[in-house]
């Protein structure tokens, strides 16, 4: 029945019942919002209505109020939708393939990351929106007869791809997030004292009873929904990626585009995940839940998939040269040595040679250096998408069409605004619903912190038992 | 038909105490109607003899259904309705129908499958949950004994509850 674990250290450290994991989890749902909540939530509101307005405005003038022009059409709205979704693709990694491989460190922070993929693939549509500039017809991307005024789309073009693939992408992740929700919500239902609370949680807890029939199901189709996501997330960057490389612009025109996409996904995704749940262990007091042991694993996936990245970027540099093609080749140097040396340099510095800090495991455990780390993560990632959108754009085949780019205080705008759409929706996230899994967490922690003091389990306090590890799902 | 289920509750704190007592009851002649906890304990549905969801197979319809969806509609728009020269490319271009029928198939296999398990599971928005017991979503497992259909000596039946651990033991009618 139980499997005790010689290498791996406890995951949920502080002794926990199933009750601790109940009433700490709950309690910020349950009582009045902290003053370190409120101040978050007013300064994302602030800088969400700075999104509403800049984006408004954006399309009450047009995209005349970005800084592109005849020569770099994509820049930052593109940038800035790359880098959202690439940002989401760290949920799901958790969830699901953290799951396939039964990784059980996920269980105490797959809930918040998978909210984090929803938000941002939010905030990464509404730069779709945005960048199509009359978001009114923002249906035409949809397959719908000529007869609406448009002629049915052409499923020859990547950017067709990327509406299903996002839009799979965002309900399935929201499904699995739902999925995960329920016996939680079940939790909040059966605890509250209000009749709001009672009415809400129960609406959405539909009926859960914990019945080991209901169980038997819930793990089959978690099991099988980790098997479709696994898949999915990694086709979703590659489509995004290929919305670049099926082009003919040299710079966008690489085959290593996919997997490259993908690991830098995951890589930017890790970062947010870190950024966010530094903060929160310490503004919630969830230490013992996420503890230095989940930080040290992220870290290294983040050593890993930098790494990774890294590797992509002087392997495109090696193809570039060995084709002979002297547009590629040109584009690539001008990336590296042209106007935008600074961009290509922070790109370079911030995703291959930060990240190798974390060959060390005291580096990887202190939470400060981690957040500090994680922030230079999420801007080197950002500028690998304008280094590969603007500086291949801006200098393409004809010099007589050479330009440069400068984004306008609007674009500067939304994309901070965006940031505050992010925290807007984190932030309500973490007051209304549980951002820990139960259920999860009290299936790993050890059953003798609830042996009573007759039985012999008690002499065993010390050692680490993982339930139910030996016996797959 | 029955309308309602005379159950024979126990009542437990520890996972492990609720795995062995469902063993012993089935071992005995008990029927265990259902066995309510705040997480799946793993290889209790064996124990108690929970057939293997056949939602796999609902999953693996429903990826096809997706599939072909998917095939049918990328041919029929870009080959039989409206062919439209794009760079002279052909129009009926298997190759490049892949990446969207890959995703309907996953969307498909997602939504099917969760609304099946849904109804299998009688669960929708605003339900009334018939819980056993107001903590069994938080820290307490209760093993439910179906009397009418044990075929064995209720007299015993509460002794080896408490013997197995439990922290009460009660009556419960439950509404079918």
């Amino acid at each position: 029945m139980s499997y005790e674990s010689p290498i791996r250290d406890q995951l949920v450290t502080g002794g926990k019942t199933y009750r601790d994991v109940t009433r700490e989890i709950t309690r910020p749902l349950e009582s009045a919002p902290s003053k370190g909540w409120w101040f978050g939530f007013s300064l994302s509101t602030i800088v969400l209505i700075i999104w509403i307005y800049a984006t408004g405005y954006s399309m009450v003038v047009g995209l005349g109020a970005w800084g592109l022009n005849k020569t770099v059409g994509w820049a930052f709205d593109i940038t800035n939708f790359v880098f959202w979704v690439g940002i989401g693709h760290a949920g799901t990694l958790i969830s699901a393939v953290l799951l396939l491989f039964r990784q059980k460190w996920r269980m105490s922070i797959n809930r918040s990351a998978e909210a984090m993929t929803i938000f941002a693939v939010i905030c990464a549509a509404s730069f779709i929106l945005s960048h199509m500039g009359r978001p009114w017809v923002a249906y035409w991307p949809i397959p719908l007869p000529n007869a609406f005024g448009t002629l049915w789309v052409n499923f020859n073009s990547p950017l067709v791809w990327d509406v299903f693939a996002i839009s799979t992408y965002f309900s399935v992740s929201l499904v699995f997030w739902y999925i995960g929700l329920i016996p939680d919500i079940a939790t909040v239902r059966d605890r509250a004292t209000t009749a709001g609370r009672k009415f809400w949680y129960s609406f959405f807890a539909m009926g859960w009873t914990g019945s080991a029939r209901t169980w038997h199901r819930y793990e089959v189709i978690s099991l099988i929904l980790a098997g479709i996501s696994t898949p999915l997330v990694l086709s979703v960057h590659s489509i995004v990626s290929m919305d670049f490389a099926t082009s003919l612009v040299p710079g966008w025109h690489t085959t290593i585009f996919p997997p490259y996409f993908v690991a830098g996904a995951i890589f930017s995704g890790f970062g947010m995940v870190l950024t966010l749940l530094i903060i929160a262990r310490e503004v919630m007091n969830y230490k013992d839940y996420i503890t230095e042991e989940h930080l040290d694993a992220m870290a290294k996936i983040i050593l890993v998939t930098g790494t990774m990245v890294g590797m992509a970027y002087i392997t495109e540099f090696f193809v570039a040269a060995y084709s002979g093609v002297e547009y590629e080749q040109y584009a690539f140097l001008n990336r590296a040595f042209g106007p935008y040396w600074w961009a290509y340099w922070t790109m370079m510095s911030c995703n291959l040679i930060a990240p190798q800090v974390f060959w060390f495991r005291k580096l990887r455990t202190n939470p400060t250096f981690l957040f500090i780390m994680s922030i230079i993560v999420n801007i080197g990632m950002w500028f690998e998408r304008f280094v590969i959108i603007v500086t291949s754009l801006h200098r393409d085949f004809l010099p007589s069409s050479w330009a440069m780019y400068a984004p306008s205080i609007v674009e500067v705008s939304i994309l901070i605004g965006s940031f505050g759409l992010f925290f807007f929706l984190f932030f309500l996230f973490i007051k209304f619903l549980p951002s820990i899994n139960m259920a999860e967490v009290k299936s790993i922690i050890p059953t003798h912190a609830h042996a009573d003091h007759g039985h012999s389990h008690a002499s065993h306090a010390h050692e680490v038992i993982e339930k139910g590890a030996v016996h797959g799902n | 038909m029955e309308t309602s289920k005379k159950l024979i509750l126990g009542v437990y704190d520890n996972p492990d105490k609720t795995y062995s007592v469902t063993k012993k009851l089935i071992s005995h002649g008990f029927s265990v109607y259902d066995v309510y906890s705040p997480f799946a304990i793993h290889g209790l549905d064996r124990v108690m003899g929970i057939k293997r969801s056949r939602l796999t197979v609902a999953a693996f319809i429903f990826a096809m259904i997706g599939l072909s969806t998917a095939i049918t509609f990328q041919v029929y728009v870009s080959y039989f309705d409206w062919q439209v020269n794009v760079g002279g490319k052909p129009s009926l271009h298997i190759p490049t129908y892949i990446p969207i029928t890959f995703e309907l198939s996953i969307l498909f296999t997602a939504f099917g499958m969760v609304s099946c398990f849904f109804i299998v599971n009688k669960m929708f928005f605003g339900k009334n949950a018939d819980i056993m017991d107001i903590r069994v979503t938080d820290d307490l497992f209760v093993v439910a004994v179906d009397v009418k259909k044990s075929k064995a000596d209720m007299g015993s039946l509460n002794q080896l509850l408490m013997d197995g651990g439990a922290i009460e033991v009660r009556e419960r009618i439950k509404e079918l």
